[in-house]
This record gives C-alpha cells, sequence and structure tokens, in this order.
C-alpha cells in the first residue's frame, strides 16, 4: 500500500472528473455544495452501509465528503481514491454530482492526516466531523482534526466508557466547540412527543403539579437516560419547578415519568412504538429505531450552536459523574 | 392553576421540532370545485403524509351536491390520484387522512346548511379533539364570498372556544370600493387578523427566497437602488390560452387577474424596504407600504405606460389555435384584455426613477414567470465586446418554470485579446437541494393553520394594489384598443416593444 498521498494531485482528479461529466451528456451537470463532510469510520465498520449512508445525505446536504477508514496499526500507509456521487432529482434532466474522497489510513499515520485534509476542505463552507471510531477520540490525533472542524459529531453510546464521552463532551463545549451526540439525536422523537403533550392547553395547565422525573433505563440506553432526565429537568426548571430527576435501572428498553398529585405522563419505547400515556390514557405512535441516515441528517441541518442540547449536555455531565459515583 | 400556568411549553425546541400544527378542522366552500380537487387536497394530503398535521385533524367539504362522508372520501382520493404531482398515495396514510374527511350537502343561501355545518363541527370537536379550531376556506365564486360569511356569523360559527379564521381566494374584488366592501363585509364576523387572503404567487419558494436573497447577504443590498439599477422586468406569461375559463376570465383580463395581485406583490417583494424582523406585521408592514409608494397614473401617463393586448388565432408548431374570441365562453366582442404591459414608478428615495416593467399575458411564447433586475452598464467600455453584447448585468430570479438565480456578468473569451463575452452563472433552486419543495398550497395552508399570515395579503395591501390598478382599468374602458393585437405563440403587442424602446430598453425573451 502507499505510504503517501498529495492533495494537490487528489484536487487534480476532482477537477478532472468535474471536466469529464461536463462532457457527457446535453443536459449538463450541476455542481452542488455546502459544507466539507468529514467521516472518520474504523475498517471494520461496514463500508457499504456508510457508503450508502453518505449518498443518501447528498441531496439533502450536498457536499465535499472525505471519509477516512482508520487500518489499525501496522505498517505506516496512507492512500486515497476519488469519484463522484450524482443523481437526478425527480423530474430533472440536470444530474447533480458531489465529491468524494475515500483515504486509507494506519494508526501510523493519523499525524499526517491534518496535513491532507486542511487542503481538501471547501474553502469558506463550513467543515462537520462525523467521528464514527471510538477509539480515535482517545489519541492525540483527534484533537488537531476535530480542530479543522465546524462541528464535530459523535455518539457517546457507542463508546466504551459513556461517563467519560459525555464529561469529555461537555468539556469541549465549555471551551468554545460546536458538538453533537448522536445519542441526543435519537431522543428528538421522544422530546417532540412530550412537548406536543405540552401543547395541549389544559395538560401544561397542569405542568405545576409535577414534582417528580423519573427516568427508567435498560442496558444501552444509561446516555439516553441521563440526556433524558437532564433535559425534562431543564425545562421545568425554566418555568420555575425545581425538580431532581431520579434515573434508575431496569430489565430493558427506556422509560421517562413526569408526575405529581393526580398528574402523568409517561413515555415509554415498546418495540418499535413510542406509548404515550396521560393520565391512563396511552397513544401509540410508530418509533423505528433511527438509522445513522435519519440522524445525520438532523445534525447537518444544523451547523451553529444548539443551546438546548448544551444545556443539556452540561447537566447530563453532572448526573453522569454523580450516578458513577454513587449508588443509582 | 391558571395563574400559575407558563405562557410558552418549555418542552419546545425550535431548532428540531418541526413546526407545531394545532388540531383543527378545515371547512371547505366549493368542495367540489376545480381549485379543490387540483389543488387543496393534494396539498393537505402531502402535509399528511410528511406527518406534518395533528392527530385530530379533520376536513369538511360542502358544496351543493348531495353526498355521503364516503362518496366525499372516494371523490378526494380520485383527485388526489389524479393531481397529486410528486406524491404517490399510500394506501395507509390515506386510510387515517379519509378518517378525519366529511361532508355537509347545501345552498350556501340557506340558513340551514350552517346549523348543519355547526353540528358536524360540535361532533368532530368532540371525537378528534380540535380544540374547536376552525379554517373556513372559501374555494368558491368571489360573489359568495359575502354570503357565506354572513352565513357563518349568523350561525354563530365565526366564534368558538378554539381560533376561527377565514381564507378568500383571489380576486378580491374587482376595484377599490368593492373591495373595501368585501373587505366590510367579511370583517362583521371576522377580524381583519382573521382574515387570510391568499395569493399563491407568494407562498412560491423564489418569492420566499427573494427575502433570504436581499436580505440575507450582504453583497446585493447595497446595490438594490436608483444608482446601480437601470430598470426590472416582472414577467408572468402563460403559453396557454383560457382553457374552459373564458366566461370567468372575460370578467377579469390579465391586469386584474395576473397584475393587480401577484405581480405587485411579486414588485413589492422585489423592492419593498428591509423588515426590522421577520415577523408577520413588519414584512407586510414593508409590502404595504411599497405598493402605497408605486406612482398612481393619470390618464395621460397610462397611454404612455400602459398596453393592452388581446391574442389572435395563429398556427404554432403545426397546429391552429384559437384566437380570444374563438374560446368556447367568450363573447365575440369581448374588449378583455388577455396581456398587459405597465411600466410603474415607485415614489421614494430607493426607487425613484426606476422604471419596474410588468408583464403578462395569455397564449405567449413560453410559460415563464420571473424577475430580471438590469444594472446600469460600466461607465467606460474599455475592452472590445461581442457584436451586439454591451457589458449589461443582469439578475435574474426565475419564479417558475424552473426556479432559480441567474447572474449575467461579462468574462474574458478564451484565446489571445482581450474579447469579452457574456456568461451566465447559474443557481438551480430545485436541483441544487435534492430535497422536495413544498408547493405553494402546501406552504400556504400550513401557515394559516398555524396562524402566521406573513405571506398573505392584508387589506390594506388589497386597497393599495386597487388604487395603483383603477386608473388604469378606467382608462383602458375609455380606450379604442385595437383588438387583436397580437397573434396566439408571440411575445405580445408590438405597442409592448415601443413602450420600452422610448426608455432606450427592450423586454427580454426568456
Amino acid at each position: 500500500m502507499s505510504a503517501t498521498v498529495a492533495p494537490d494531485s487528489i484536487l487534480r482528479e476532482l477537477a478532472a472528473l468535474w471536466t469529464q461529466q461536463g462532457q457527457q451528456g446535453d443536459a449538463g451537470v450541476l455542481r452542488a455544495c455546502t459544507m466539507t463532510l468529514l467521516v472518520i469510520a474504523e475498517a471494520a465498520d461496514d463500508a457499504a452501509a456508510l457508503g450508502e449512508t453518505v449518498a443518501a445525505l447528498m441531496p439533502e446536504h450536498p457536499a465535499r465528503a472525505i471519509l477516512i477508514r482508520l487500518q489499525g496499526e501496522g505498517e505506516r500507509a496512507l492512500s486515497q481514491r476519488v469519484y463522484q456521487q450524482c443523481w437526478k432529482p425527480f423530474g430533472q434532466r440536470q444530474q447533480i454530482c458531489c465529491e468524494q474522497i475515500e483515504i486509507t489510513a494506519s494508526d501510523a499515520a493519523l499525524a499526517d492526516l491534518p496535513s491532507v485534509i486542511l487542503p481538501l476542505a471547501v474553502p469558506d463552507l463550513p467543515v462537520i466531523l462525523w467521528c464514527r471510531s471510538a477509539r480515535l477520540v482517545r489519541r492525540p490525533e483527534f484533537g488537531e482534526i476535530a480542530g479543522m472542524a465546524t462541528k464535530v459529531v459523535i455518539d457517546s453510546a457507542a463508546a466504551g466508557d459513556s461517563t467519560d464521552a459525555i464529561v469529555c463532551m461537555a468539556d469541549g463545549v465549555r471551551s468554545g466547540g460546536i458538538l453533537a451526540d448522536l445519542a441526543w439525536t435519537r431522543l428528538t422523537r421522544w422530546r417532540e412527543t412530550l412537548a406536543r403533550v405540552f401543547e395541549n392547553r389544559d395538560t401544561l395547565a397542569r405542568l405545576s403539579e409535577v414534582d417528580s422525573v423519573q427516568v427508567r433505563f435498560g442496558p444501552g440506553y444509561e446516555t439516553a437516560a441521563w440526556y433524558l432526565a437532564a433535559w425534562a429537568a431543564n425545562a421545568l426548571a425554566s418555568v420555575g419547578q425545581v425538580v431532581t430527576p431520579v434515573i434508575s435501572r431496569q430489565d430493558e428498553s427506556l422509560r421517562l415519568e413526569l408526575s405529581g398529585g393526580t398528574f402523568r405522563v409517561e413515555l415509554s419505547r415498546q418495540e418499535d412504538r413510542l406509548v404515550t400515556v396521560v393520565n391512563e390514557q396511552s397513544n401509540c405512535t410508530n418509533l423505528p429505531r433511527p438509522t445513522d441516515y435519519l440522524l445525520m441528517r438532523e445534525e447537518l441541518g444544523i451547523v451553529r450552536r444548539d443551546a438546548v442540547f448544551e444545556r443539556t449536555l452540561a447537566s447530563a455531565a453532572r448526573l453522569a459523574v454523580s450516578s458513577s459515583s454513587g449508588p443509582s | 392553576m391558571l395563574d400559575s400556568m407558563p405562557n410558552e411549553n418549555p418542552f419546545q425546541d425550535p431548532l428540531r421540532f418541526e413546526r407545531q400544527v394545532p388540531e383543527c378542522v378545515i371547512v371547505i366552500f366549493g368542495a367540489n370545485g376545480d381549485l379543490t380537487k387540483r389543488k387543496l387536497l393534494p396539498a393537505l394530503y402531502r402535509l399528511a403524509f410528511d406527518r406534518r398535521l395533528s392527530a385530530g385533524f379533520a376536513i369538511v367539504g360542502i358544496s351543493r351536491t348531495p353526498l355521503s362522508d364516503d362518496d366525499f372520501r372516494e371523490k378526494m382520493r380520485a383527485s388526489v390520484e389524479q393531481f397529486s404531482e410528486d406524491t404517490k398515495l399510500d394506501n395507509d396514510v390515506w386510510a387515517a387522512f379519509a378518517r378525519g374527511l366529511f361532508y355537509v350537502s347545501g345552498d350556501i343561501g340557506d340558513a340551514g346548511l350552517y346549523q348543519r355545518l355547526g353540528e358536524k363541527l360540535g361532533q368532530i370537536e368532540s371525537d378528534r379533539h380540535t380544540g374547536g379550531n376552525a379554517l373556513f376556506y372559501l374555494s368558491t365564486q368571489p360573489s359568495q364570498y359575502a354570503p357565506i360569511a354572513h352565513g357563518i356569523g349568523a350561525a354563530g360559527l365565526g366564534k368558538g372556544s378554539g381560533w376561527r379564521r377565514l381564507v378568500v381566494e383571489k380576486p378580491f374584488g374587482h376595484d377599490l370600493a368593492s373591495a373595501r366592501e368585501l373587505s366590510d363585509r367579511l370583517h362583521e364576523v371576522f377580524d381583519e387578523t382573521a382574515v387570510y387572503r391568499i395569493d399563491h404567487y407568494l407562498g412560491k419558494e423564489t418569492v420566499q427566497n427573494i427575502l433570504a436573497f436581499r436580505f440575507g447577504n450582504g453583497i446585493f443590498e447595497p446595490l438594490w437602488n436608483r444608482r446601480y439599477v437601470n430598470h426590472v422586468q416582472i414577467t408572468g406569461a402563460e403559453e396557454i390560452g383560457v382553457e374552459g375559463r373564458g366566461a370567468y376570465y372575460q370578467e377579469a383580463g390579465a391586469l386584474d387577474d395576473m397584475i393587480q395581485n401577484h405581480l405587485l406583490q411579486v414588485m413589492a417583494t422585489i423592492a419593498m424596504e428591509p423588515c426590522a424582523s421577520f415577523e408577520a406585521t413588519s414584512v407586510r408592514d414593508e409590502r404595504s407600504k411599497l405598493l402605497r409608494s408605486i406612482h398612481k397614473m393619470t390618464p395621460d401617463e397610462v397611454r404612455q405606460n400602459t398596453v393592452a393586448g388581446q391574442y389572435g388565432p395563429a398556427r404554432i408548431g403545426g397546429t391552429d389555435v384559437p384566437g380570444f374570441h374563438q374560446e368556447a365562453g367568450v363573447d365575440a366582442n369581448s374588449r378583455t384584455d388577455t396581456y398587459a404591459a405597465v411600466t410603474f414608478f415607485v415614489d421614494n428615495w430607493r426607487w425613484a426613477g426606476v422604471p419596474f416593467y410588468v408583464r403578462t399575458g395569455k397564449r405567449l411564447a413560453k410559460r415563464v414567470s420571473e424577475i430580471a433586475i438590469q444594472f446600469n452598464t460600466a461607465p467606460l467600455h474599455l475592452f472590445n465586446q461581442d457584436s451586439g453584447e454591451t457589458s449589461v448585468n443582469l439578475l435574474i430570479l426565475r419564479i417558475q418554470p424552473e426556479e432559480g438565480i441567474s447572474l449575467k456578468f461579462l468574462s474574458k473569451r478564451p484565446g489571445s485579446g482581450m474579447t469579452l463575452r457574456p456568461v451566465s452563472m447559474d443557481f438551480n433552486y430545485g436541483s441544487s437541494f435534492g430535497e422536495r419543495s413544498p408547493s405553494a398550497y402546501e406552504t400556504l395552508l400550513l401557515d394559516a393553520i398555524v396562524g402566521d399570515p406573513t405571506l398573505y395579503t392584508r387589506q390594506d395591501m388589497v386597497e393599495a394594489s386597487w388604487s395603483v390598478v383603477e386608473p388604469i382599468q378606467n382608462a383602458w374602458r375609455e380606450a379604442k384598443a385595437d383588438f387583436p393585437n397580437y397573434a396566439a405563440g408571440s411575445w405580445g403587442p408590438a405597442a409592448a416593444d415601443e413602450m420600452l424602446a422610448r426608455r432606450g430598453h427592450v423586454w427580454r425573451k426568456p
């Protein structure tokens, strides 16, 4: 395997691809780009599925995609290939194309990555880093790569130590970075459903009765539980109700309960459904497991600070630390 | 308990959540009409398909034809299947949507109709928890607007436990006096804040994008004035004729049907001052101020600055195309304008002296709606330019068919020597983002349901535009036009070209 990558030659290859595309067909090619999407994944990560996810994101978030595949230990290796992702929107003759660059790097070559990525990022547009490798986040090279990004997206639920991950993220936000956590993004439907419950004025009027927030979670839902509890408590605090959330383990899945007096709202996942109970009246909606595509689609639409997330992250980090240091 | 109730839902997260759509029922008067079948139902179904409507959402169709709820559902299903341009009918989504479809038959002049409607609304409110919210949509002949509003008010349906709103389609009157009278009649039942006058042009993505383009970017607004803009051309051209609407069209004409509403609204969006915020009142205030600033013409100015036209028969692409007089339902002696071109001036500091050429017509060379802003030429011609081309910078905002923005400028021709040629830098709105754009009716219906009137026309805007158009109407009524004066398939009467030539300008051929 080659051990060098010349950004200049990658850019020349890209230019040649555009020229070639422009010479094909009479309807022309439209070049669209709103950002640089930098995806870092382990070699073991399903390449085909990841490619499909990135391709699916392009119509809504046209980008120059730079996919970095980490080869792990072994000889120093760095290689690249360049290609285009093209599609024809419904009813249109003109093709839209986005650029994709794939770079393979062994651990020994990680230190070289920033110097390769920097010239490849599209000038004047945001750079979004989606880091799927929990291993890389803990390596010293990550800081320099993340420093080039406008926004960094990680998944604390996939980290080996989720407490450490969430605390690190909170530190990152405190020091000015724009971060996103797919563990939080997975809760959007939950949060939206709860918000809808309180869109009803009668239910909203009963919010003042709420004096308890309980979250119960099963394996794999620990980070989600911290986020959900922190978010609910913060929202209640914003209207003057200070409630300390109680988080406890259960056998499976996730459950949120807001209650007080004769009023109770409960949200729980039951297989692929989200069940909402408001004072014994229940409603059930479809809640399929969010795919990487859906999660990233949402995150790529927000290239700025997300105040609700950042407040929640700070509170969730405190909950994580307190629950890991004491009995839950 | 209500004293301690928070004003706002603390769980909302507007950055991530879809806009909250309240439970409501839409009552469509004219439920068997073309607009309902072609536009309203497909738009509402698409909103349901995209999960933008609340679970309890309901529609009550009203028309004279006796139909059961199930018959109505079947008819509407057929309409959605036929007229949804880019949405396939999904059986599960349709089944849930159809459960919220109801029908009440009756004559709009019959008080019993409104009583039955009231009973139906009560039943829906209790079954589907619509919270008493109701949107009345008048998709009927304009002459029926006032009687329907009266019927709604007399039956006590103009007020309820939730909000009540009224959506009316153009035309909003046929002159200033009738527009005022219509508003007065509607206001007997609905406050102005509850009256939503729909202008589907304003719901188009590109028209909304004009605001983003002008006020979201720092580079264009400094050029957006009389110092840099030479003139503006606004075109709303249709390739088709009156297509079965002859009887209606000969009462309206191009000036009333297009310029008084759609194109003047577009002009207001192009020329308005920046608003202090993107709140409905702020945006509408600025549009209204611009409309009030348009110079009202004297009869003499009307002769100089307007051209009426009517198409005659022609042969287009091997097919004989009838003239307006030969169209079904059209009086053989009709003097109705099927083409109108007007030079407007805006009497304000920003635009004084800049002509705004606005034209519209039936059976023109192609279907296109666009705004072309022509900037002043460079003060000195330093280079050899390709023959016939001057150093014209044009900014073109295309509304349809392919929504987008183009900027025309000069570039050096490759090779030795310094010869320039014009090039066009294109941004295609629909295809730069692969995501589907909502139709104008989807946007506007959702806005009405959530109570956002930004893209709707207010009474003062309607009156301001009639004040501008009325002197033209009056002068044209007295003039003896020599119709037909343009062939179907052309770009309109020669007199329209002469109107621009007097100021050294030419119409674009988009």
